[in-house]
């Protein structure tokens, strides 16, 4: 859990952050976004004392973060970045025991521990555990910039645009790589983008920043329909939020029990977005979708109607 | 690209063009008397007849062949020849000998042609060696057979090789040169590593210190070395004459103490330099992630920041050590001993095979030392070693 309360970065005169408060819950996936020189990335360093803060209180676990040697609260958190960052003269493998290495813990269990994150990965041990980074795609090495990160289960993860210089195709695969192993590892993470469609995809805790300021924060559902102001709204990009909230909803919201009429001939998982379903129809010239179970069994169907159904009637 | 596999390769083709003609046009040996009188030169042909002279274009045309239609199996034919005609040069010169020094006191001289040969003969094999990608180690093992030629040559039939000679009177006092040489060679570069680094690290820390040490350090280069050692002359006599134990040390205005004082602050801007920048050039995401890990202040610089700047600071120990071994014989003018010492001798007694005895070795030692801090960069690269 981490608590910053009327915090204030100032560099000189210029003022970074400005009297933000923000609370983020143990096993939240909390989003900064905003544009860039906003304050979000200064937020994310002043979490592991890259950056100190100039006011206010920053706490962990209701400690000020001032308590601890700023080397030992680090090691308690991950830390991932944009250009991975990972030493260009080390492997891998080595690379993933950074930490656990600072902490001193014994050889085998750094071994194992190694072994296990880039199973967690999908790293295969013989064919990257003795790579060096160069030798890696993009892809590749944030992975391993992810692992390194949770290398000593730390329950802080701070994650600074680490997918920012991938591809579209790379980047988006592993956003949903990190969603299945938040689910399994619940975390506290601390994500900071630029990427509005990002931000959605990721965020349980979705913080708008602007000019040092939180303007906005919450569910992001909660934001894409209700902006707090014209810059909220800019960000979500106008006319393109019809799709940006199709895209949060599943399927499975929106369909009805399979009627009386013939099943239709096009399908649609129930997991998948609303979104997705548009664009199936779309693409099939289908006004209704069969909607299937993970099993492929029919358990509904989604009507073009049903699909663009006012809100009001969830 | 498309020149590797269609057309000639124009490199090959010139070199070995140009090595022809001044293989057949230029005095490949001169003889001369005794050691002061200047030589009459002798070209192939007047060594071995015209006959002989075309059979020794044979391999040269070979090589311009070879390199008509260039595929890797014939590029290493090339290199295989090039090998050859290098380890020929000494049996060339043996020939000389036998045939042109009828008295014993025939002094055999090695000419221009014989020079620009070996020049462009060496050219060649950089060139193969590049098109074929051969490792480091395979390029010097290709140097061993001409040098065990030259070895052999000179034992047995070399014996009026001017050269050779001015070695021969002077064996003991030509160790004893390159020893004094590569010493003040050795601890100019060591005290300057140490200066040096030591600099850049205070440098980091306060910026008023790089603009002043840089500026410094600039101006030093620029004074001419002979001049530093006429700047240093006085103050260090005095301080010899006054300081008992500087005086004991042996430091006076001439020897080794000004040479050592002026190798030092020339090495020091190349050392400084270096290591400043490569210090400074380690990619700051890698730092931003090695602090954010957790690492401290000791450990980032231990662990990251000094291995990542390794290799460009044994550039720098490169730099410098190849210009220390050219200025150290310069040093040699202040009675600093050192393989100048035969150069200056050389000259005051026009005696040019007396400079050679002083400026081969010198070159050696720096293509030697170029070569080997060069490989050890190689090693040490962030994963290199693969």
């Amino acid at each position: 859990m981490i608590d910053l309360i009327h915090v204030t970065k100032r560099f000189g005169v210029a003022t970074a952050v400005d009297d933000i408060s923000l609370s983020v819950a143990q096993g939240e996936l909390c989003v900064l976004v905003g544009t860039s020189g906003c304050g979000k990335s200064t937020t994310l360093r002043m979490i592991n004392r890259l950056i100190e803060h100039s006011e206010g209180e920053i706490h962990i676990d209701g400690q000020q973060i001032r308590r601890f040697r700023q080397e030992t609260l680090r090691r308690r958190m991950g830390y991932a970045i944009q250009s991975t960052g990972l030493f260009p003269h080390w492997t891998v493998a080595r690379n993933i025991g950074l930490v656990p290495r600072l902490l001193k813990w014994p050889a085998a269990r750094i071994q194992a521990r190694v072994e296990e994150l880039m199973a967690l990965l999908g790293l295969s041990m013989e064919e990257f555990a003795h790579k060096y980074p160069h030798q890696l795609s993009g892809g590749q090495a944030q992975r391993v910039g992810v692992a390194r990160a949770l290398a000593a289960d730390p329950d802080i993860l701070l994650m600074d645009e680490p997918f920012g210089a991938l591809d579209p195709i790379t980047r988006e695969s592993l956003q949903d790589e990190l969603r299945e192993l938040q689910a399994r590892l619940h975390k506290t993470i601390v994500f900071v983008t630029h990427d509005m469609d990002e931000a959605l995809r990721l965020a349980d805790h979705l913080v708008v920043m602007h000019q040092g300021r939180i303007v906005q924060q919450g569910w992001p559902l909660e934001l894409l329909r209700e902006p707090a102001d014209g810059f909220v709204e800019s960000l979500f990009g106008g006319e393109d939020r019809g799709l940006k909230e199709a895209a949060l909803l599943p399927v499975s919201q929106r369909m009805q029990p399979l009627g009386h009429d013939l099943p239709a001939r096009e399908r649609i998982g129930q997991q998948a977005s609303l979104r997705e379903a548009l664009s199936v129809m779309l693409w099939r010239h289908a006004e209704r979708l069969t909607v299937v179970d993970d099993d492929g069994q029919p358990v509904g169907e989604l009507s073009l109607r049903r699909l663009v159904g006012a809100r009001r009637d969830d | 690209m498309r020149q590797d596999t269609a057309g000639p390769n124009v490199v090959l083709l010139t070199l070995s063009l140009v090595a022809l003609a001044a293989w057949l046009g230029l005095d490949t040996v001169s003889v001369a008397a005794n050691r002061i009188v200047p030589g009459t030169g002798y070209r192939v042909a007047e060594v071995i007849g015209i006959s002989g002279a075309l059979v020794t274009c044979v391999p040269w045309l070979a090589l311009a062949g070879l390199a008509w239609r260039p595929t890797p199996r014939r590029l290493a034919l090339g290199l295989a020849l090039v090998v050859l005609m290098l380890s020929a040069l000494p049996v060339w010169l043996s020939l000389s000998a036998v045939t042109l020094a009828d008295s014993a006191q025939a002094r055999l001289g090695i000419g221009a042609g014989i020079w620009v040969a070996l020049f462009l003969l060496l050219l060649l094999m950089i060139e193969l060696r590049t098109r074929l990608v051969l490792s480091r180690p395979i390029g010097w093992a290709l140097l061993l057979p001409p040098v065990a030629s030259a070895g052999l040559c000179l034992a047995l039939w070399l014996e009026p090789l001017a050269l050779w000679q001015e070695y021969r009177s002077r064996s003991g006092q030509f160790l004893g040169a390159v020893g004094e040489h590569l010493l003040l060679v050795g601890v100019a570069v060591g005290t300057s590593l140490v200066l040096g680094v030591v600099l850049a690290l205070a440098m980091r820390r306060w910026p008023g210190v790089q603009k002043a040490g840089f500026g410094v350090l600039n101006f030093l280069q620029t004074i001419p070395s002979i001049a530093l050692f006429g700047l240093l002359l006085a103050p260090l006599a005095w301080l010899s004459a006054h300081v008992d134990w500087l005086a004991a040390l042996g430091v006076s205005g001439i020897g080794w103490a000004p040479a050592l004082l002026a190798l030092v602050g020339y090495s020091l801007l190349p050392m400084v330099r270096n290591t400043f920048v490569a210090l400074e050039a380690v990619d700051p995401g890698v730092i931003d992630a090695a602090r954010g890990m957790g690492m401290s202040r000791g450990q980032v610089f231990r662990q990251v920041r000094l291995p990542l700047a390794l290799p460009v600071i044994l550039e720098g120990i490169r730099i410098t050590t190849v210009q220390a071994i050219g200025l150290t014989a310069v040093a040699a003018l202040i009675g600093a001993g050192g393989l100048g010492t035969f150069i200056f001798q050389g000259l005051g007694q026009a005696a040019m095979d007396l400079v050679l005895l002083g400026a081969l070795p010198i070159l050696v030692l720096a293509l030697l030392v170029d070569a080997l801090l060069g490989a050890l960069t190689d090693i040490l690269r962030p994963g290199g070693a693969e």
